[in-house]
């Protein structure tokens, strides 16, 4: 099946600079995150030629890149940019898979003819996704999401390269192993065995491989000649319910997010229509343009706006807030019909009990004295009736 | 506070009892009824720890068709009749 893979490389850097243009050519580390585990999210090239690398801890980064620009990042607006981007692809085919931010990629089969080949294509995605967002991709065209990736990522931004069908292998073998998706470990064996291409690898037989990688040796093996089964997974469309508030001035304190939490719900409720939500995705701007976002998955779809805002209260409670909150959103997803609820199966008990206890306090407050017993079990095993049970004052 | 009442209290109840000491009728409310059918015995002998009890449990079957379970308390050799 034809692919076309389109890249966006270090998208989130890429977004900071596009919103800065005064950013470019600088290196720049993205990395602060609001819970504190403070990890380099995304880097620029700059930055990554010192040796700063994603998941690095932002101490090292500062360490081997002083002259970094540090910026927090706003995991929402990358988001909201990225969805830009896969709407405008959506324009060119309706299977399009969201891999990862900046990278996503398209069924293309039988596409072509509709342009002049397969380069015109790739070039109109890119054009396309630059008027919509101002991002500059690369796109790689192949049979196969791997053939596809590396061709996109081995293309200058801006540029399209396509691999005709049965030239996976004679594209790939001068490329080296590090481009391949295996862990950093097996990128060093690979390297310590003197396996430096794609051709090196494909050159063995499988089973040497096998017996040092095991599985994932066979799948290298093969993704080094070309061969790639996996599936495309097109994201789905569905419907998202989205509610904003702005607030008057930043909001600091849990309590005003909870009040501003109820409006959106109470307006989202109207538009569920007595359907039910199974996420719910609570997004904040925050003073200085920062962003900041946190996603409930529920266990089972709800259509109760009470009890979203229950849940949505103690998500706030439970969150350190990087900063004043100027704007507060809440999504709705996995919108279904509510079709059946798992009952407590002693509801009906309970309100009986709590009935009951209410009737036993009036009984008390009018007679000043317990008037009502319960039976509780002393010696049940005893041979002795008397031992067995007891009358006891009935604690409402 | 609360206060524990044990159920099934034993009651103090008047029997007839034959030569052998078998029960042959039982006083309940003022009136006299004969035992029909004794339709079980058994003994307990229990709580040697702390008071000991040893008792002889009759279920009889009265007159009236009413069945009642009594007890010869054989340490003090009173009759009790208790709801078993």
């Amino acid at each position: 099946m034809r692919i076309a893979c389109i890249l966006i490389p270090h998208f989130p850097v890429a977004v900071e600079r596009q919103r800065d243009p005064a950013l470019r050519g600088r290196p720049v580390v993205i990395g602060e995150t609001a819970d504190q585990r403070k990890a380099v999210l995304d880097c620029s090239p700059e930055a990554e030629a010192q040796g700063v690398r994603v998941g690095m801890p932002l101490r090292q980064a500062l360490a081997l890149c002083r002259e970094a620009l540090f910026l927090p990042p706003h995991p929402s607006l990358y988001r909201d940019v990225f969805e830009s981007v896969l709407e405008a692809l959506e324009g060119f085919s309706p299977e399009v898979e969201e891999s990862a931010l900046g990278r996503a990629y398209l069924n293309v089969a039988g596409l072509a003819p509709h342009y002049e080949g397969e380069l015109d294509m790739g070039e109109r995605m890119i054009r396309s996704l630059r008027d919509a967002t101002g991002l500059v991709a690369s796109a790689g065209i192949a049979e196969g999401k791997f053939v596809a990736w590396t061709a996109a990522v081995t293309s200058e931004p801006g540029q399209v390269c396509t691999v005709p069908a049965g030239k996976e292998a004679e594209f790939l073998y001068p490329l080296d192993v590090s481009l391949l998706p295996a862990a950093p470990d097996t990128l060093r064996r690979l390297e310590l065995y003197g396996l430096h291409t794609m051709r090196d690898l494909a050159a063995l037989t499988l089973g040497p491989l096998q017996s040092q990688f095991g599985s994932e040796g066979k799948r290298l093996w093969e993704l080094a000649q070309g061969v790639d089964k996996e599936a495309l997974r097109p994201r789905r469309q569905e419907e998202v319910l989205v509610e904003s508030m702005r607030f008057s001035a930043a909001a600091v304190s849990v309590e005003a997010l909870v009040v501003a939490c109820r409006r959106l719900l109470v307006r989202l409720h109207w538009r569920l229509r007595g359907r039910a939500a199974r996420c719910l995705r609570l997004r904040a701007i925050l003073w200085g343009g920062r962003s900041w976002e946190k996603s409930v998955t529920f266990h089972e779809a709800i259509i109760d706006w009470e009890r979203m805002l229950f849940i949505a209260k103690s998500v706030l409670a439970n969150t350190m807030l990087p900063g004043p909150v100027e704007e507060l959103t809440i999504e709705l997803s996995g919108i279904t019909e509510e079709r059946g609820r798992q009952a407590t199966l002693f509801a009906e008990r309970a309100g009986m009990r709590q009935e009951l206890g209410e009737a036993v306090r009036q009984l008390r407050a009018r007679w000043g004295r317990p008037l009502v017993s319960q039976v509780v079990e002393v010696e049940p095993w005893s041979r002795l009736p008397e031992r067995r049970h007891a009358l006891i004052d009935y604690e409402p | 506070m609360k206060t524990l009442q044990p159920l099934k209290q034993p009651r103090p109840v008047a029997v007839e009892t034959d030569e052998s000491g078998e029960p042959v009728a039982v006083v309940l409310g003022g009136r006299r009824l004969a035992v029909v059918q004794v339709q079980d015995v058994w003994r307990i002998d229990d709580e040697w720890w702390r008071e000991e009890v040893s008792r002889l449990y009759y279920h009889l079957l009265l007159e009236d068709g009413q069945v009642v379970t009594v007890y010869r308390d054989l340490l003090k050799d009173e009759w009790w009749r208790q709801s078993y």
